[in-house]
């Protein structure tokens, strides 16, 4: 995932590449990602989430469908 | 504690203290473990995705989310620390899982302007900017490098 400075740098670095434009995420909804997903690294208990707490995490900042769902099978390879 | 847990901590502690990521070999001095030992628990973190080696070399480290083995365009500064992380995400990763204050110091994905961001207790101080996730979260495992 990369940082741009506006939509429109962003549209203009998918058009150069032929790639979909995907959701944009606020600076503000990476910092709660990032602390749901590192706050506790460095402890004893800490894990990766797993599947299902990935999808809470997403829908707690608003991050909603198949492209935040790590299940979705629409987007799995299929070879 | 279970060697695995002991490998996990020692690597965290190393990069969070010296902001580089140790080896196998770094790592069964420090806890001090045998060689083998240490090897297979890198093996089994990286199941767990939580470590990925340095392709070509188990024994190193490519990245121990969110930290980074490798220079990348993601620069996080931390006191007197200096650290790489992955992607845009594991830059605010850092300061998140270190609690502590930091400049992230990144480009931006299309011009190559640079881009600074401040992080505080609070989170970010705003700027504008945006962040694209370019793929869906099922496929972020098929080249984990590439995402």
């Amino acid at each position: 995932m990369l940082l741009f400075r506006s939509e429109e740098n962003v549209t203009q670095w998918c058009r150069a590449r032929g790639l979909p434009m995907r959701p944009l995420v606020s600076l503000a909804q990476l910092w709660q990602l990032a602390v749901a997903w590192y706050g506790n690294r460095l402890t004893v208990e800490s894990r990766r989430p797993q599947p299902d707490e990935m999808a809470s995490i997403f829908a707690s900042v608003g991050l909603t469908g198949a492209f935040w769902d790590p299940n979705a099978d629409g987007w799995r390879r299929t070879t | 504690m279970d060697i695995d847990t002991q490998v996990k901590l020692q690597i965290y502690d190393m990069v969070a203290r010296t902001g580089a990521v140790p080896s196998t070999l770094d790592v069964a001095r420090t806890i001090p473990a045998p060689l083998d030992d240490v090897a297979a628990a890198f093996r089994r973190l990286q199941e767990k995705r939580l470590l990925v080696p340095e392709p070509g070399d188990a024994s190193r480290i490519r990245m121990a989310p969110p930290f980074s083995g490798v220079p990348t365009q993601f620069r996080v500064r931390v006191g007197e620390r200096r650290f790489y992380a992955n992607c845009v995400w594991d830059a605010l990763g850092i300061p998140a899982a270190l609690h502590a204050a930091a400049l992230v110091e990144a480009v931006d994905g299309h011009t190559g302007e640079p881009i600074t961001l401040e992080i505080t207790a609070a989170g970010p101080v705003p700027v504008p900017c945006v962040i694209h996730f370019a793929v869906p979260a099922a496929r972020w495992w098929d080249d984990i490098v590439h995402t």
